[in-house]
């Protein structure tokens, strides 16, 4: 996650139009789940890749790792899909076991190919998303959208004291080391459990400090900030439309075929 | 007439801890203001009584020789008008974009959006926050958060900005680069407050010098006044500027006049002893 954080500050196209970049993604990655094509799907994994490596600059080895975590998650998800216990065997592949099969169908295993793609193709136009907007301009898209500023408030604050607590945890953590706080597993989570309550106790007062230093600056309920953004291009808006223009063309070719 | 004065103010918190005990004290528009004492002292209860965050038991505060107003405009008024840098940047930065954070305050004041922009624009370059504008605050250094939490409260443009300890956990470095920032502030008008542990700056810096001791002013006067009376600089834990305590060794040892203006900083000393070295 501060992976994430650290590389959309860098990407190239930080200071691109916030809201193009959210339409593009959102507007792409429903057309890719809807219509759910496979042609599609492998098509837009290409391209999200060079999108977000080539021109956003994120570097390969993290996109990589990123993509990865999912498709962990996805494969073993999908082993359900492809692998039947069945007393008769299916056509794509059958392993005899006592009296039983360990079985698959093509249409499973199709299907479970498709599922997989869709869903990684879904991924990379959110990780292209996250990986050029940080995350203060994504909540001005969503103020825009009319989104309930409770949430918008909650989530401005959650992620601004992720990382003041994540420093904490830290320190305390190489403190704890420090003393041989983890010198075997039982001692490791006695020091764990003790940074928990530490770290809830801090949190309790922080956020005391917080709202002590934001009434002094006349806060009132309602988080009031400038919003800082970039003039949208025609041509990026003309390159979008047509690229999701063509994503349809795929997916219609696809299907006629 | 003062800018700000207190009277016989009282403040206990909810254990019963009495952390002001009747501070009697005014304080001139314009000033440079050094307050002093022992961790403890009351130094940053008193901050949170100046901005109407902590309501005195007893006593009252005055702007202006007008008592201090706690309905929600009168309240609004005045943290316009009083302003707090706290001491810890990650308590006061809420926001993860140096611009939205900025403008918070503007905004809160009621300027309308175009003049507010401005105005963080203008807090941004006077606060040499340029170069890192754009990062977010949390990959910001310790000095950087800190000259992002003064121009928070210099866009409400206050007639009084405080500094709870502005130099804890900064770098010689960024001490500098503080102290020059908040030289600048003066040098606006604005009246500046600062608590601090550090004797040298506030003797070489400060108009007027404040000693706290448990909830109470043991001195208040000229920085050459109150850094004169040691047994007072004992109570409170601290000691005598480097700059004053050669320059009363020097005249006792007759190397040096004491006719000469004392000298506020050791620069000032050692010109002394350059000048007297040519005679």
């Amino acid at each position: 996650m501060i992976i994430v954080d650290k590389l959309c500050y860098s990407s190239k196209l930080r200071y691109m139009n916030a809201e193009e970049k959210f339409a593009f993604s959102i507007i792409t990655l429903l057309i890719c789940v809807i219509s759910r094509s496979l042609i599609c799907a492998l098509f837009l994994l290409l391209a999200m890749g060079i999108l977000t490596v080539k021109i956003a600059g994120t570097p390969l080895r993290y996109y990589r790792k990123l993509m990865l975590i999912p498709l962990t998650f996805l494969i073993l998800s999908t082993i359900a899909i492809v692998i039947n216990f069945s007393h008769t065997p299916l056509d794509a592949f059958a392993i005899p076991v006592g009296s039983i099969y360990i079985t698959g169908s093509w249409q499973g295993i199709l299907k479970a190919t498709q599922l997989i793609a869709t869903a990684m193709a879904a991924v990379s136009c959110l990780y292209f998303l996250s990986l050029t907007t940080p995350m203060t301009d994504i909540l001005e898209v969503l103020r825009k959208c009319h989104c309930p500023l409770i949430f918008l408030e909650l989530m401005l604050l959650i992620y601004r004291f992720l990382f003041v607590l994540l420093d904490i945890a830290d320190a305390i953590n190489i403190s704890q080391h420090s003393r041989l706080g983890n010198k075997d597993l039982k001692t490791a989570y006695h020091s764990f459990s003790n940074m928990v309550s530490v770290l809830f106790v801090r949190s309790i007062k922080k956020s005391n400090a917080l709202f002590d230093a934001m009434e002094s600056r006349c806060y009132d309920g309602t988080i009031r900030v400038l919003s800082q953004n970039y003039p949208p291009r025609k041509k990026e808006i003309i390159l979008m439309v047509l690229f999701d223009l063509f994503l349809i063309i795929l997916i219609i070719g696809g299907k006629l075929i | 007439m003062s800018i700000i004065r207190a009277e016989n103010l009282h403040f206990t918190y909810d254990d019963g801890t009495q952390a002001l005990r009747g501070i009697n004290l005014s304080i001139e528009a314009g000033q440079k203001i050094a307050l002093l004492g022992a961790n403890g002292s009351g130094k940053s209860t008193f901050f949170l009584c100046l901005n109407g965050i902590n309501r005195p038991k007893e006593g009252t505060l005055y702007l202006h020789e007008k008592p201090y107003d706690y309905s929600k405009q009168g309240l609004l008024e005045l943290r316009s008008k009083v302003g707090i840098v706290f001491q810890d940047p990650d308590n006061q930065l809420f926001s993860a974009s140096v611009f939205q954070e900025i403008s918070f305050g503007a905004l809160n004041i009621g300027i309308p959006e175009d003049e507010a922009k401005e105005r963080v624009e203008a807090a941004i370059e006077e606060l040499e926050i340029t170069p890192f504008r754009e990062k977010p605050t949390h990959f910001l250094s310790g000095g950087q958060k800190k000259q992002v939490s003064v121009a928070d409260i210099l866009v409400m443009n206050p007639e009084v900005i405080v500094f709870d300890e502005p130099a804890a956990a900064l770098d010689p470095k960024h001490t500098q680069i503080l102290n020059h920032l908040v030289e600048k502030l003066s040098a606006k008008g604005i009246t500046v407050i600062i608590s601090t542990h550090d004797v040298d700056h506030a003797f070489a810096w400060a108009d007027e010098v404040i000693l706290f001791q448990k909830g109470l002013v043991l001195r208040h006067g000229k920085p050459e006044e109150v850094f004169s009376h040691e047994e007072d600089l004992h109570k409170t834990n601290l000691t005598k500027p480097a700059a004053l305590r050669l320059f009363d060794n020097l005249v006792e040892a007759g190397v040096l006049s004491a006719d000469e203006p004392i000298p506020r900083n050791l620069d000032m000393l050692e010109k002394y002893i350059r000048e007297r070295r040519i005679d």
